[in-house]
């Protein structure tokens, strides 16, 4: 399996707080990598430090082989690295399609003086782009309020339009923070699928999820953080059974008997 | 409102407005001009604040144009058509130098540059003598196009009606680009727009900078219309005002908005002359019952879609959420 993502001793401080120490990470082509860890280990911070919004204090990212360790968000959005975020970030007053048009920007390209005349090719373009957006919309079910102003809609739907949003950017590697975060069971399920399906369209996926269920479920490798170290890296069913794992997560038999 | 309704009221609209000067007397017609002076400063605030950023250095640059032109003028006795151009460099050279220092470090510092601006070029007018003091430059010359001289409040008038209409277009063609669509992006969410791969600093970049341009041609119709150029007209009161004229028409109305409002607020103290001194008072209380009945503008009254009035307090809760983001 060929590497797509590889970072080397990425580390962030905040002031005297060690976010992120030392971290290694590889991400194979083609794969599902789920980054767990209890509250406050330090894994929205990793996703920060990969799409760029934090400059890292130590430590090299390495995306397609190019060094993108102090590339501004943006330009490692053009280089094929898109990531949905925790908090529902979305271009509220616009409709569905239009969020998800927005994320076509990189690629719509007409030229700015037919864009800016409206000239025939320039219109011809957006029709091509309007279509694309659509099958992505559809991709995540969204077609039925496609017209609907993000702002207006459910929980859930807005969490999958984040997700259309940044698939609209076609990257080959998609980040997705807490995909499932406030979802019923239901929504949850779906969500599994469509991530399923995003990697078999050739997208690699990471994730950030407290969902366990949905971690266990999709994900080919897991990755466990605490207290921003990598404490455990395998296949889930050796994350499910790993002691530093658990302890991570329930706290050491000691503590628990002094408790 | 289907397309074909839309064409026909602007048409409607566009031959009231090529009328007025057979209508109106030449009283109304200077307020008039005034109005669309207003209109191209208050529709550059609309304009950057699509991108987010608040723009408190809208006299600032609209002093730039109205010096370039009125020294141009008097001191090299050029055509008064020739210091348009020139004053849209200055403003664009000045404007790229200043706003590639504030632009990347984010809306409080942009706003804060903003101020400084406006003070500073009020102060420098003011205190070299170069351009003419505090208490203005001389008299200065009237346009001619092919020796006529543009003089009369009708041609004055056109003339002003031609530059907002050319405006007014371009900007409508740029809201509806794509460059347009990632202006919006930008304004709603500077950090969704990064990670969709918009270049967030050029785009604010370009958007201030187009804004500049029509600041600088509002700065030389100024001069046109106006026998002295003097710093008070400039002053950091005057570039807050036109913030007014934005909140005022709707502040989610880039296009209409600023026109409403600056009709509003231009007309409103002429109605209140007769209160004299007392006249700032009146003006004040109007507006403010204004904002206070119509949150989402005075456009926000016709518009169907409008939400519920209390969700309409854009113009409050904009800033504070702004602030959080960049």
């Amino acid at each position: 399996m060929s590497r797509l993502l590889e970072c080397n001793g990425l580390s962030k401080n905040f002031g005297k707080l060690q976010a992120v120490a030392n971290l290694d990470l590889t991400i194979a082509k083609g794969e599902i990598r789920g980054l767990i860890g209890p509250n406050g280990a330090g894994k929205t911070t990793v996703f920060n430090l990969l799409t760029g919004y934090y400059r890292p204090t130590g430590g090299k990212i390495t995306f397609k082989g190019e060094d993108t360790t102090m590339l501004e968000p943006y330009q490692i959005a053009q280089k094929g690295l898109t990531r949905s975020f925790q908090q529902n970030f979305l271009f509220m007053q616009s409709t569905v399609l239009e969020n998800t048009l927005t994320g076509f920007h990189m690629f719509c390209r007409a030229g700015a003086v037919k864009e800016f005349l409206h000239t025939r090719g320039a219109r011809e373009f957006d029709r091509e782009c309007r279509e694309k957006a659509l099958e992505i919309i559809d991709f995540m079910g969204l077609s039925p309020m496609k017209n609907e102003l993000a702002g207006n809609l459910p929980h859930g739907h807005q969490r999958a339009l984040g997700v259309s949003i940044a698939m609209a950017c076609n990257p080959s590697l998609i980040l997705l923070d807490e995909p499932v975060t406030g979802m019923n069971p239901t929504e949850t399920e779906e969500m599994m699928t469509r991530i399923k399906n995003i990697r078999d369209r050739g997208i690699t996926v990471v994730l950030v999820e407290h969902s366990m269920q949905l971690v266990m479920n999709i994900c080919d490798r897991l990755t466990v953080l605490d207290y921003g170290q990598k404490i455990a890296e395998g296949l889930p069913e050796e994350i499910r059974r790993n002691p530093r794992v658990i302890e991570a997560y329930l706290g050491k038999e000691e503590n628990s008997a002094a408790a | 409102m289907s397309k074909t309704a839309k064409l026909t009221l602007l048409g409607i609209l566009f031959l009231i407005l090529m009328a007025a000067p057979w209508m109106l007397n030449s009283y109304v017609l200077q307020i008039l001009i005034l109005t669309i002076t207003y209109s191209m400063l208050g529709l550059a605030f609309a304009f950057t604040l699509k991108v987010g950023l608040p723009r408190f250095d809208i006299a600032g640059w609209w002093a730039v144009g109205a010096y370039t032109s009125a020294l141009l003028m008097q001191k090299a006795h050029l055509s008064f058509w020739l210091t348009i151009p020139a004053g849209i460099i200055i403003a664009v050279a000045l404007g790229w130098l200043i706003f590639s220092v504030a632009i990347p470090r984010g809306m409080m510092v942009f706003l804060l540059f903003g101020m400084v601006i406006v003070l500073a070029v009020e102060q420098i007018v003011g205190s070299v003598s170069f351009f003419g003091g505090w208490g203005g430059t001389g008299m200065l010359p009237h346009p001619t196009i092919a020796g006529y001289t543009i003089i009369k409040k009708p041609d004055l008038y056109y003339m002003g009606l031609f530059f907002l209409i050319v405006n007014i277009l371009i900007y409508y063609l740029l809201y509806n680009s794509k460059i347009g669509r990632a202006w919006n992006a930008i304004g709603s969410s500077v950090k969704l727009a990064n990670s969709v791969g918009i270049n967030v600093v050029r785009y604010r970049m370009a958007n201030v900078l187009i804004g500049n341009v029509f600041l600088a041609v509002a700065g030389s119709y100024f001069v046109a219309y106006s026998s002295v150029v003097a710093p008070s007209t400039f002053s950091f009161p005057n570039s807050v005002n036109i913030m007014m004229y934005v909140v005022i028409g709707g502040i989610s109305y880039s296009l209409f908005g600023p026109l409403v409002g600056a009709a509003i607020i231009t007309f409103i103290p002429e109605y209140f002359r007769i209160a004299k001194e007392k006249e700032p008072i009146f003006t004040a209380i109007a507006i403010i019952l204004i904002i206070i009945l119509m949150p989402a503008g005075v456009i926000g009254i016709f518009d169907r879609r409008a939400i519920p009035w209390f969700k309409r307090v854009r113009w409050l809760s904009w800033f504070t959420n702004k602030a959080k983001e960049s």
